[in-house]
């Protein structure tokens, strides 16, 4: 066990890059929310702590004609404060407004929460809704990876040692319909018990012209739901059959029961929530569902 | 390593472990008790401090990130604004007061980011500080008051 | 009184600026700290224990284990909990060694090299698995530890068994009853929530004198069990005060002391222990997990007939965290005590078995009692087709009668709360397609004496008073108490009284905080502490010592609560929208103490019936952290309604009832009772999650 550990602000990614490529226990942080109480208990101890804040735009979100380009470092405070998100990725935003709390939303960025790969996060959902591509860095160059394939199960990644996202590349237009359904029926305060994002792109006639749903809190990692969305692609959007888009959903999502919920429970809630979620895509409300007023 | 920080308002720096957490530096370097260690994952609230503006869990925020910052804990805060603390003490917004500091520091980066809340987003904003005592109503009350708007 | 806000509280501006210091807080000279090394098994031998890796640790100046110490056991009434583990582990976090080093992060570093081998043993993870027959016993001869109520003809695992009433009067009132429910309930092992971890610094000086500061709530206790355990002198050992970051019951234990006054012992230097939340979580002493059978029979008029109330709690690995008599929970031998019922037979037993052990937590067996009985009231109402609310108000007590017990209390005001709750409810907005519901629960709870003890002396630093007080603040307010009925009855201004928390040699004693009585005892120490003071010639200071405070004249307090919720049907969520909370009081001595102790005690029922769970499993806690052990939070609470019932007949010359015991009880019933008259689901099991109530609408009763 290495007794001292290292703390490393390195001004550049290749620094960094270089940094972790060259010292396997070496650990790159963002904000460091969800590997810091593990470095307190003693569960991780790692060589060198790398943090990426001091290199420069590292937390810049910017327009550009097909989507929005996310720094990693923006935290979720950022992006949930942003008006370029809160306009093109209004559901992106929603959800960076409600995870965790004040505290952990000033300091966590999204690249963090993406690395983490925790399965009950919030804005994973929504990013593979809305077909995010990271931007990874690494010894051997920069390269492209769908969150898609990024994502391969409990806390894992397909990042190759060395290797750290550096930015979010989220396709967005203005026509597209974002809801984030994050139903945690016992706190507002709990991690989701099942999240599911829809994304829908209607056509001025009102047919369905891309329909991407993804859900999290239910499995090993948040999932695309490919068979739910292709269900209601190219119909119009008053004949969606959203008894269908619950069964669908329901038996599309890949589940493991945990404290929140059984299997069955889980299953059967993320149909309710992903009819709730089409639903309100397709009327247009607001970008949050699940969460009630204070009483 | 070192470390060179605004304290309070005043330069400070500290030699701290790469590892260290800004709630150690705190409490043991600086004497500054007011920050309170409660569930150590950043859930309760207790030990809240302000970095640059913003309110963080400083059992969480490691202390190299705070390098060339600006940290405000309950100590700082209470002298510079005594408004924040009277509003408290009027209301008696705490029992036991473990999370009292906590919630003082809460309200303070409230008021930063919202300087006119309604009930609901003071709710919202202070959900982030665990209560065991209270039920919160009172705690509720003193925002309030401190923001206006009671 | 002016208004509730007049800057009342004594405490508040140290506690919102940071300046009260906590035992976590202080720093003693040449002060070491202690890391504790804990079992990672429910049940084990320990076969060797190697700590040759930690001794060459940074800072590290001694790894200890319980053959360095003695082997001492201690406990609060049974003496059966080992300091250090002696031979075997008997749940997951349970001391094994201790280390000391120089700084925590030192210490708690080397911990994690301490090599210990187990041979594993069977585990016995639930009351249910431990009273089976043929069971593993978790203690060889569990009747021979000092202070055991038990024998071995009690049956295997238990801590303790009590028997109250007549079994075979109440079992021919159940046989002739036209109308019975009999069904289980069952409650989950909750931990007290306090935010300020168990922690300790003890010091023995080289003369032998051993201080203490830690944040326990019943320092004159603490010292005869430190005697006891590590066979010292009472008179050498002295609590010093310290103010405490929450109670909630789960600080009246001695944990963390006698190990650190052994370590203080072997090092010769002050020895500090505060331990991270996550081991308070999983190993200091919290709630019951108790499992229910109620029989409840009445006639078609629903008058009740007859009580069976049979409970089987987990106690744990020891029973060490039991402070009655009895080492039982009180609550649970008081099942049904709002109502006059001709029979009521109680059986409580609590089980040792291989989990983190038991102890109080507010209102000891109370919520779990109330939760089952008040449901079952709800049940029989139903069976008999009587509204709830006349079903109570026909069994409640009123003046003059016995309750179970055979107590007649001074007045009985259960029908005025009940009357009051429902006055006070007015049906709140449901989401569309939401189905909407209310449920009412009672509960009533009597005043206790308790020792106290309190001096009175002329303040050196400007003509008032000085009250020197044997009792820590835990945030109740009780410091502040003392200095409002000294200011009243010695005519003085509140800044003319200085209250100050003494160390244990100062006073003569005190029973400590708990049993909802703090209020009451002093207050009855404060008349005549002030009678006397009156009556003085000279400048000598009074002292009054108090064998028992504050409960001469039986009085009790009511406490009828109404949840209003709203279900998804779809989902089977639950929107608690209100909790209304009637409560049965005589003279409040400061309204803001005491509505935060209704708000406080209504937000803990909440979370006791929707969230709160350690899900114990396998012996193992499952929630080991704060974010996995959920308690409300602002946002989560629902609308707080308060009724003050006021004009009650209380105690003393401030005329006061107890607060804090009295809203934290009923409301899982009356928030299940809401759930069932929304949805017609039926829940006897909390906490009552989503999951659960879509299962049980899907099958309904």
């Amino acid at each position: 066990m290495s007794a001292v550990t290292e703390f490393l602000a390195p001004r550049s990614v290749e620094e960094a890059v270089a940094i972790l490529g060259a010292d396997g226990d070496a650990v790159p942080i963002g904000g460091a929310t969800a590997l810091s109480p593990m470095i307190r208990e003693g569960l991780l101890v790692p060589s060198r702590l790398v943090w990426l804040g001091r290199v420069p735009e590292w937390g810049a979100i910017a327009a550009g004609s097909t989507g929005v380009r996310i720094a990693a470092g923006a935290t979720l405070a950022d992006i949930a404060a942003s008006a370029t998100i809160r306009r093109l990725l209004p559901a992106l935003a929603a959800a960076a407004g409600v995870a965790a709390n004040p505290r952990v939303r000033a300091v966590a960025t999204i690249g963090g929460h993406l690395a983490h790969a925790d399965p009950r996060q919030d804005l994973t959902p929504v990013l593979l809704s809305a077909g995010a591509v990271c931007v990874v860095a690494g010894p051997s160059g920069e390269r492209r990876v769908p969150l898609d394939e990024l994502l391969v199960g409990f806390y894992e990644t397909s990042l190759l040692a060395g290797e750290v996202i550096t930015a979010v590349e989220v396709p967005a237009d203005t026509v597209f319909r974002q809801v984030y359904a994050r139903f945690n029926p016992a706190s507002e305060d709990d991690y989701p018990t099942i999240g599911i994002a829809v994304q829908l792109e209607l056509e001025p006639d009102g047919t369905v012209a891309g329909a991407r749903l993804a859900a999290g809190g239910c499995a090993g990692r948040a999932t695309l739901l490919e068979h739910t969305a292709a269900a209601i692609r190219q119909l119009p959007a008053t004949d969606i059959d959203l008894a269908a888009v619950e069964t669908a959903a329901a038996n599309e999502i890949p589940v493991i029961g945990d404290h929140r919920g059984t299997e069955r429970y889980k299953r059967l809630v993320a149909g309710v929530w992903a009819r709730r979620a089409v639903a309100a895509a397709i009327a247009g409300g607001g970008p949050l569902l699940g969460r009630y007023p204070v009483v | 390593m070192k470390i060179a920080l605004t304290l309070n308002g005043e330069q400070a720096s500290a030699d701290v472990e790469g590892d260290s957490q800004v709630l150690d530096v705190l409490r043991e370097q600086f004497g500054l008790t007011g920050t309170k260690e409660g569930c150590g994952v950043g859930v309760c609230g207790a030990c809240s401090v302000l970095v640059d503006g913003n309110p963080v869990s400083s059992c969480l925020y490691l202390a190299g990130m705070a390098d060339g910052a600006e940290v405000w804990t309950v100590e700082g805060l209470a002298a510079k604004d005594p408004d924040l603390i009277e509003a408290f003490v009027e209301c008696e917004g705490m029992q036991c007061g473990i999370c009292t500091p906590g919630q003082v520091v809460a309200a303070a980066a409230l008021r930063r980011h919202n300087p006119d809340p309604t009930e609901e987003e003071i709710r919202t904003w202070m959900s982030g500080n665990l209560c065991r005592c209270t039920g919160y109503g009172t705690i509720v009350e003193a925002v309030k008051r401190y923001v206006g708007r009671d | 009184m002016t208004a509730t806000r007049g800057a009342a509280r004594l405490d508040a501006r140290d506690k919102a600026t940071g300046a009260t210091r906590y035992v976590a807080d202080l720093s003693l000279p040449g002060q070491l700290h202690v890391a504790v090394v804990r079992s990672p098994l429910p049940h084990a031998e320990i076969e060797a224990v190697d700590v040759s890796s930690a001794l060459a640790a940074p800072g590290v100046v001694g790894v200890f284990t319980a053959d360095d110490i003695g082997a001492p056991l201690f406990g609060r009434r049974v003496r059966d909990a080992p300091v250090l583990a002696v031979g075997k582990v008997r749940y997951v976090g349970e001391p094994v060694a201790a280390v000391v080093a120089d700084t925590r992060r030192h210490a708690e570093r080397a911990a994690t090299l301490v090599d210990v081998a187990y041979r594993e043993l069977p585990v016995v993870a639930s009351a249910a698995e431990a009273t089976a027959p043929e069971a593993p016993m978790v203690h060889d001869a569990p009747w021979d530890y000092p202070g055991a109520v038990v024998g071995p003809g009690d049956g295997p695992n238990l801590q303790s068994v009590v028997r109250r009433g007549d079994e075979d009067l109440t079992a021919e009132a159940l046989r002739s009853a036209p109308v019975v429910v009999d069904a289980l309930y069952t409650t989950p092992a909750g931990h007290q929530g306090y935010l300020e971890p168990q922690g300790c610094v003890a010091r023995v000086g080289s003369d032998g004198l051993v201080e203490v500061w830690i944040n326990n709530k019943s320092p004159y206790r603490l010292v005869g069990q430190l005697a006891a355990s590590l066979g010292l002198e009472p008179d050498r050992i002295v609590v010093h005060p310290v103010p405490i970051g929450g109670d909630f019951g789960g600080k009246g234990s001695p944990m963390a002391a006698p190990l650190c006054v052994a370590l203080s012992r072997l090092t010769g230097r002050p020895c500090r222990l505060v331990l991270r939340y996550s081991e308070d979580l999983t190993s200091t002493n919290p709630r019951h997990p108790t499992t229910m059978r109620v029989r409840l029979g009445a006639d078609r008029d629903g008058h009740l007939l007859a009580l069976r109330f049979d409970s089987l709690a987990d106690g744990g690995a020891y029973a060490a965290f039991k402070p009655i008599a009895s080492v039982n929970l009180h609550g649970v031998l008081e099942a049904g005590s709002p109502y006059r019922i001709p029979h009521r037979y109680i059986e409580s037993r609590i089980a040792y078995t291989t989990t983190v052990p038991k102890g109080h937590a507010r209102a000891p067996g109370a919520p779990q009692a109330t939760f089952a009985v008040e449901s079952a009231m709800d049940e029989l109402a139903g069976r008999l087709g009587i509204d709830p609310v006349e079903l109570r108000r026909r069994n409640v007590l009123g003046d003059g009668d016995p309750n179970p017990d055979g107590v007649v209390w001074i007045e009985a005001r259960g029908r005025e709360v009940l009357d009051a709750a429902v006055a006070a409810l007015t049906p709140r907005p449901v989401p569309l397609g939401w189905q909407h519901g209310w449920g009412i629960s009672l509960y009533d709870r009597a005043t206790a004496p308790g020792q106290t003890s309190l001096r009175l002396l002329d303040d050196p630093d400007g003509g008032g008073v000085v009250a020197e007080v044997p009792i820590p603040e835990t945030g109740t307010g009780n410091h502040t108490v003392v200095r409002e009925g000294l200011a009243r009855l010695l005519g003085l201004g509140r800044d003319r009284v200085r209250v100050v928390h003494v160390p244990t040699s100062d006073l003569p004693g005190d029973a400590g905080v708990g049993g909802s009585r703090v209020t009451a005892s002093l207050s009855e120490a404060v008349e005549r502490a002030a009678a006397a003071w009156a009556a003085r010639t000279g400048s000598e200071p009074v002292v009054v010592s108090l064998g028992e405070a504050g409960g001469a004249e039986r009085v009790t307090s009511f406490s009828a609560q109404i949840a209003q919720v709203a279900v998804d049907p779809e989902t089977g969520q639950v929107r608690v929208l209100e909790i209304v909370s009637a409560v049965d009081v005589a003279d409040i001595v400061n309204p803001a103490a005491h509505r935060m102790q209704i708000d406080g005690g209504a937000a803990m029922g909440f979370g006791f019936a929707l969230l709160e769970d350690l899900k114990i499993e396998g012996g193992q806690v499952g929630a080991g952290n704060l974010g996995d052990f959920r308690m409300p939070t602002a946002h989560d609470l629902p609308a707080l309604t308060t009724v003050l019932v006021t004009g009650g007949r209380g105690v003393g010359a401030l005329n006061v009832k107890q607060i804090g015991e009295l809203t934290n009880v009923p409301t899982a019933a009356a928030i299940a009772n809401a759930v069932a008259a929304a949805t017609g689901a039926r829940i006897r099991s909390i906490p009552l999650t989503a999951e659960a109530v879509l299962s049980a609408m899907g099958a309904p009763e």
